[in-house]
């Protein structure tokens, strides 16, 4: 269980982000998890100063199009790049985009934190 | 304006341990614009860590870094540990502390020298390093090998402290204190290095936290953030206090990692002599629960961030590691613009940086 998870929707993703902003909380990082057809991203914020950890989640259907947060936290361009070339989440209007080949070569592997076929039967039947 | 060129820094540069490239917009020597280009060590260790059964996942994660090894290594169980939820013995929190430490203290060590050797000190280089090699040496003596420990394990350590290797160990970090604190004394005073770095790369206060920054690099702007404030492992039974200096340059980023390597035996010392007797692990039982928990751990170079999601097999459904220098190298984009060619490759170092944790 994650401790201060704030659950929203990807269209109140920037007014969330910039209430954080606006109380000059550190962005830590971003999670992406496949859920099948959709995709759950979590973005962590930490207190500053302070230690206090909280996030934002949403769900999102894979394709559709999701706003970056670069414009209001730079230090995201990293992992909005990540998550787009790794999960293939569509992240519109990045600071800096590294068109898919930031972690990947030409010759990579396509989305591979995708799930394979293998390990969803896998853990839907308990075990590898 | 003056014609601009852009060159390559990196991948392969003397001064940098590991490939990063750094795309330098030049006007004659001064840098107007960075763009950093990582990928040339990503191994897929998170999704490996997804086709591997929980309790192999330690040795991976323990790959992700070579100089904090067993840090990786403890963090990833401190994570699966929450999961459960699985508390670990009082005298297995003071070893992962003691060995956290001691990882601290060789890393900044490392540093030191290399951010000498970037200066030209080729001699304090060696002096800095001749005086790693005792840490190491006890890491070895206590952990089994000297850069990749495996003491970790879910419920606690694999591996204790007997009390004739605490004694040598005791008196091996003295002799390193007293011999760090004289090179540091000659390093933070030296003409030669302030020229290089007072003023040079400099990341205000607002700045470091706008940029998401952390450890050591976080610190040096004023900060007074740690992980080790929120008292995990033994750390909220030692006396601990951040170190931070105010500048937010290279020479402050300098004088914070001087000051946490002392700190970082004085820790050691206190925990070898608070550490309780007793059972070393705690034996997990089953397969990780359906559950998601992260943490967070102060790694040699700032915070380290680990999120699991259990499925109730004995496979993890997610795992997502988010290393320090993952959070720094944005902060490059404003440290280095406005500096000169021959400055860059010091305001680089200042971060610390570790890429293969970076891309893991």
């Amino acid at each position: 269980m994650i401790d201060k998870l704030k659950e929203i929707s990807k269209d109140q993703l920037l007014a969330e982000v910039k209430k954080y902003a606006d109380s000059k909380a550190k962005f830590v990082t971003g999670s992406c998890n496949d859920l099948g057809d959709k995709l759950e991203v979590t973005y962590y914020f930490n207190a500053s100063p302070g230690m206090d950890m909280s996030a934002l989640r949403f769900v999102v259907g894979k394709g559709e199009e999701v706003p970056s947060m670069t414009g209001i936290y730079l230090t995201a361009v990293l992992i909005e790049n990540e998550m787009k070339e790794l999960f293939g989440l569509k992240v519109k209007d990045l600071a800096i985009d590294f068109g898919g080949h930031m972690m990947l070569a030409q010759d990579s592997p396509v989305l591979p934190m995708l799930k394979s076929e293998d390990q969803k039967a896998a853990a839907q039947k308990g075990g590898k | 304006m003056a014609p601009r060129t852009i060159t390559p820094f990196g991948p392969q540069h003397p001064v940098l341990p590991e490939p990063i490239q750094l795309k330098l917009t030049l006007e004659d020597e001064k840098v107007v614009d960075v763009l950093p280009a990582i990928g040339y060590g990503h191994r897929g260790i998170e999704k490996a860590c997804e086709l591997n059964e929980y309790p192999k996942n330690i040795y991976l994660c323990e790959r992700i870094c070579g100089i904090c090894s067993a840090i990786h290594g403890m963090t990833y169980c401190d994570v699966v540990e929450k999961l459960w939820p699985l508390e670990i013995p009082p005298r297995a929190k003071y070893l992962r502390t003691i060995w956290a430490e001691m990882s601290r203290t060789h890393s900044h060590l490392l540093w030191l020298g290399l951010a000498v050797d970037a200066l030209g000190f080729e001699s304090m280089f060696m002096q800095y390093w001749r005086i790693r090699e005792k840490v190491l040496d006890i890491l070895e003596m206590t952990a089994g090998h000297r850069v990749t420990q495996s003491v970790a394990v879910v419920g606690g350590l694999r591996r204790d402290i007997d009390d004739d290797q605490k004694k040598h160990c005791i008196e091996v970090l003295k002799d390193v204190r007293k011999e760090a604190e004289a090179l540091n004394n000659v390093l933070v005073n030296d003409y030669t290095v302030k020229a290089r770095t007072v003023g040079k790369g400099v990341l205000s206060y607002d700045q470091a936290i706008a940029l998401g920054c952390c450890g050591p690099h976080l610190r040096a702007s004023g900060v007074k953030e740690d992980c080790r404030q929120l008292g995990y492992w033994a750390y909220g039974d030692l006396s601990f206090e951040p170190i931070t200096a105010p500048g937010g340059d290279t020479y402050s980023r300098v004088a914070v990692r001087c000051g946490e390597l002392l700190q970082a035996i004085d820790l050691q010392l206190e925990a070898f002599a608070k550490m309780p007797e007793g059972d070393i692990a705690a034996k997990p039982k089953g397969s990780p629960p359906a559950n998601e928990a992260a943490t967070r751990i102060e790694q040699p170079r700032g915070e380290l961030f680990y999120y699991a999601k259990g499925n109730g097999t004995r496979n993890l459904e997610r795992l997502r590691v988010r290393t320090p220098t993952y959070a720094n190298i944005p902060s490059l984009l404003v440290m280095l613009p406005g500096c000169e060619m021959a400055d860059v490759a010091i305001i680089v170092l200042s971060i610390d940086p570790c890429i293969s944790c970076t891309e893991r």
